[in-house]
């Protein structure tokens, strides 16, 4: 299954990494943010702890960090597409600004398709909470001029993915 | 449709080739984002259960309205687009704001939202790197997808450069870089964010908005409040209708098997944020319970029918379409924005059927399209035309004997006609055409008995014949106009063949023109009338089959008569009696391959001549027959078969289309004739007496030696060379 996703999305442009520990993708992140400003979306406890040196940036400053951290609830091997939930507005904010994003998936999560998603999605839009449900497949792309595909338009222009495998 | 505006799209160099590109590019890239995926299955999915939504519109959208109320959401249904602009402008006056942050929505696009609003004092920027750069133009999108798609570079560079301030250079990655710097700080500052919406469900009040650069997330996150303009339409019951909206949209829409971006919104989210869903009706729920017409709304707004249409790849979304384009465009049209504007719009489509192949709600947009023209004004002339002449066979008949004489003197030799007088001529002269006969075929026939039976009433004379004949399955032979009097030698070559194969063929004399040219130029009653005397003529004689071999005729009987006299009691039956007798020429001949001992080992021949085959849309598409003919050209008519590129594309004759848009119908043919010449063959094979007037005409006048025949002639010939 993470042969899959990683095929589909190397497919449309996202750079997929493979780590045993989260530390290594921890290392992996700073190196990619050469000391810029990092801002975070939800992350799990043992992945926000083991930031133990990044000091994230205020949320209402996602505007300016380089780079923005995630962690997704589930993967999609048929299209290497991330599900990740974004409620909060600043959080979303802050994973649409930056011009790096880097999500962390349980190898485990990663489903067939679409399809297989049906049941995590639907409870949490039945959950009586208002939700925001973001599917994001790839850095943000545009073929509007002479249908010539160009990478990064408003979203980010890198999408580094971090499948943590044995978990 | 203004000649002009057609004239200059044609003429438009950098539109043509860009449509060309696209048209070349995006059937392989839709085959690979299919791959492994049941497309047919998918797409049967979301017919039905867009079809059982539509039955219960007004439900679906009150359990929607509750639901996303109860999310926190309100919910406004606009009847009209002035409803619906007036409420969009009371909500962004209410939030004191005066700017407005756009991601796409064909919605504000078809109530013309941002005019209404500049005039309010509203400003509206476009973020969606297309919309924006018509914005900047002052255009409409020439395509629901793609909306700048007939922009180039530098006409791009130069909008930058007016918008920014400082000079833009023409390199697209550049150009990107520009708009995101540009529309970030209107990210940042909007105050109120606009979007549609590609689906809402109404178990849960929750939105699906598809995107791909990023725009969508930001603005229905950073504005405070989000409004959502979302057509009625949209509203699927639950979550797992959505998810094949999602699944189909992207791939059938520009190849890509998802987008970036696939959001999911239920209710504001964040303290003090507000999420209004104005839901736009706009005839749609009167279009919902329309018998006829309903089956438009299952649309889901891919663009396929566009992609794929060999006359928005001449002309663009400009001139085939008015808000909404392409094959959908034409039918939503006159329901959203009235038939004055869809009146030239619906004559533009030659009815390839092209676009019903790849629709993703299964939509019989072709069928729907012809059906509308019966609903639009008709040219004067016409009455007579379709309402006098052609339900009077002997009157028709004898017009196009007549014709035989007044086309003389365009005549050249060799028989062909090159030239038409006056203003025909500049127009026409792309092909040249063939004359009618001097003799047609039901001529030859009734004038030879003996060689083939003139149909009931004579059948005495051939007693002997009879009772030869008995064992043989027993076909009634239907040519069609064109055939009978253009190429009387082509249904010849079809009757000599299916009797060599072992059939009984007769030619009922009493057959009349299929109704077809009736039915395309909206004359719904014509086509009726003569659906009813056709049908009475070919159930007169008991047989096994009705042989036709012009392929619109055999959609015509087959397909066509059934519908348009469903609601006729007394030929609803016969109708479908006569549908299940009707095959093409292929077909039969097709089923005899291998049944007969009389013809010779197609591997003793040496040498094989190499034909190229043109599938006409009405075959393909139409009767859905397209590896019949292959069989019996390499089978019966001992030929290889050497593929042409886009060999189902339309030539561009669609019957009288060709001679009301000339200068449409002939770009068309020329992509043909290229696709010909690359193939090398020198013979086309062709099951169409219409595609063959039109490859051959223009293959004339374009001074090559490559011959055009109808597999029936290419089976006939080699019957004879073996005899
Ligand atoms: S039938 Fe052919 S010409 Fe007409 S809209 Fe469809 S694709 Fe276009
Ligand atoms: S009519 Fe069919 S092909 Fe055309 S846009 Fe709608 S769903 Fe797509």
């Amino acid at each position: 299954m993470i042969d899959a996703f990683q095929r589909s999305a190397e497919a449309v442009g996202a750079t997929i990494k493979r780590f045993i520990s989260v530390t290594e993708g921890v290392s992996y992140i700073r190196d990619l943010a050469a000391g810029a400003p990092i801002s975070a979306s939800f992350l799990p406890q043992e992945i926000r702890e083991a930031f133990t040196e990044t000091s994230f940036a205020h949320p209402d400053d996602a505007a300016d960090a380089r780079l923005c951290v995630s962690f997704a609830k589930a993967g999609i091997a048929a299209t290497g597409s991330l599900l990740l939930e974004l409620a909060d507005p600043r959080e979303r904010g802050a994973t649409a600004l930056p011009l790096l994003h880097a999500v962390f998936v349980k190898g485990s999560t990663i489903v067939a398709d679409l399809y297989a998603l049906h049941e995590i999605i639907a409870c949490e839009l039945n959950s009586p909470k208002s939700a925001y449900l973001s599917l994001t497949t790839g850095p943000s792309r545009t073929a509007d001029i002479e249908r010539v595909l160009t990478i990064g338009v408003h979203g980010p222009k890198e999408l580094h993915v971090l499948v943590l495998e044995g978990v | 449709m203004g000649r002009a505006t057609i004239k200059k799209k044609i003429h438009d160099t950098f539109l043509r080739r860009a449509l060309k590109n696209f048209a070349a590019a995006y059937p392989v890239a839709r085959a690979k984002a299919f791959e492994g995926i049941d497309f047919e299955g998918l797409r049967g999915r979301i017919s039905d259960t867009k079809k059982a939504g539509l039955k219960e519109l007004p439900e679906l959208v009150s359990r929607f309205k509750s639901r996303a109320e109860q999310a926190g959401a309100t919910v406004h249904v606009c009847a009209t687009p002035e409803d619906a602009n007036r409420t969009i402008l009371g909500i962004i006056r209410e939030k004191g704001a005066d700017f407005l942050i756009k991601s796409k929505a064909m919605t504000s696009e078809e109530i013309e939202l941002n005019p209404y609003l500049e005039k309010k004092g509203i400003r509206c920027l476009e973020t969606d790197l297309g919309e924006w750069i018509i914005q900047l133009a002052g255009e409409r999108p020439s395509h629901m997808v793609m909306p700048a798609i007939h922009k180039n570079k530098e006409e791009v560079a130069e909008l930058f450069s007016r918008a920014t301030g400082h000079e833009c250079p023409p390199d697209i990655p550049s150009l990107v870089w520009t708009a995101r710097e540009a529309l970030r700080s209107g990210f940042l500052t909007g105050q109120v964010g606009l979007s549609g919406a590609n689906a809402a469900m109404a178990d849960t009040g929750t939105l699906a908005i598809i995107t791909n650069e990023g725009n969508g997330r930001l603005v229905t996150t950073l504005p405070r409040t989000h409004i959502a303009l979302v057509g009625v339409e949209k509203i699927v019951p639950s979550l797992t209708e959505a998810l094949d909206v999602i699944s189909v949209l992207p791939k059938n829409a520009t190849g890509q098997k998802i987008t970036s971006y696939v959001s999911f919104i239920k209710g504001p989210t964040g303290e003090g944020r507000e999420l209004h869903i104005v839901l736009l009706d706009n005839g749609r729920l009167k279009l919902a319970a329309d018998p006829d017409f309903s089956e438009a709304l299952k649309c889901v707004k891919c663009g396929a029918c566009a992609n794929v249409c060999p006359i928005y790849e001449i002309v663009g979304g400009h001139v085939f379409g008015h808000i909404y384009v392409g094959g959908i465009g034409l039918v939503l049209t006159p329901f959203f924005h009235g038939f004055d504007k869809a009146e030239d719009i619906l004559k533009l489509c030659i009815g390839c059927k092209k676009c019903n192949e790849v629709c993703a709600a299964k939509i019989d947009i072709e069928g729907l399209i012809v059906d509308l023209r019966d609903r639009i004004r008709k040219p004067v002339g016409q009455k007579f035309l379709f309402g006098t002449m052609m339900k009077n066979r002997r009157l028709f008949h004898a017009t196009l004997r007549t014709l035989y004489l007044a086309q003389k003197p365009f005549q050249s030799a060799g028989g062909r006609i090159r030239h038409l007088p006056l203003i025909l001529d500049s127009e026409t002269k792309f092909r040249t055409l063939p004359p009618i006969a001097e003799k047609p075929f039901r001529d030859i026939v009734a004038e030879r008995p003996g060689t083939g039976d003139q149909g009931p009433g004579t059948r005495k004379s051939n007693s002997k014949l009879k009772t030869q004949n008995s064992k043989l399955e027993k076909v009634l032979f239907y040519t069609g106009c064109l055939a009978d009097f253009v190429y009387p030698d082509m249904c010849r070559d079809a009757k000599e063949s299916l009797e060599k194969l072992g059939y009984e063929v007769i030619f009922p004399q009493e057959q009349t023109c299929c109704g077809i040219p009736a039915r395309y130029s909206g004359e719904m009653a014509v086509a009726k009338d003569m659906a009813r005397i056709n049908t009475d003529v070919l159930l007169a004689e008991e047989a096994n089959y009705v042989a036709t071999i012009c392929p619109t005729c055999t959609m015509s009987l087959k397909h066509d008569f059934q519908k348009l006299l469903e609601g006729d009691e007394a030929f609803r039956e016969k109708a479908r009696k006569l549908a299940d007798k009707v095959f093409n020429f292929s077909e039969l001949a097709a089923r005899k391959i291998g049944n007969e001992g009389q013809w010779p080992e197609i591997g003793s021949m040496a040498v094989r001549d190499v034909v190229t085959y043109h599938d006409a849309c009405h075959l393909k598409r139409g009767c859905g027959v397209h590896e019949e003919p292959r069989k019996v050209l390499r089978e019966l008519a001992g030929v290889e078969i050497r593929e042409m590129a886009d060999c189902d594309k339309c030539c561009g004759f669609g019957g009288s289309y060709s001679i009301k848009y000339p200068e449409i119908s002939q770009e068309v043919l020329k992509n043909k004739l290229e696709n010909i010449k690359a193939s090398g063959a020198q013979t086309v094979a062709v099951d169409c007496p219409g595609c063959k007037l039109q490859t051959e005409g223009g293959l004339e006048a374009a001074g090559s030696s490559v011959k055009v025949e109808h597999s029936a002639t290419l089976v006939a010939r080699r019957l004879r060379q073996t005899k």
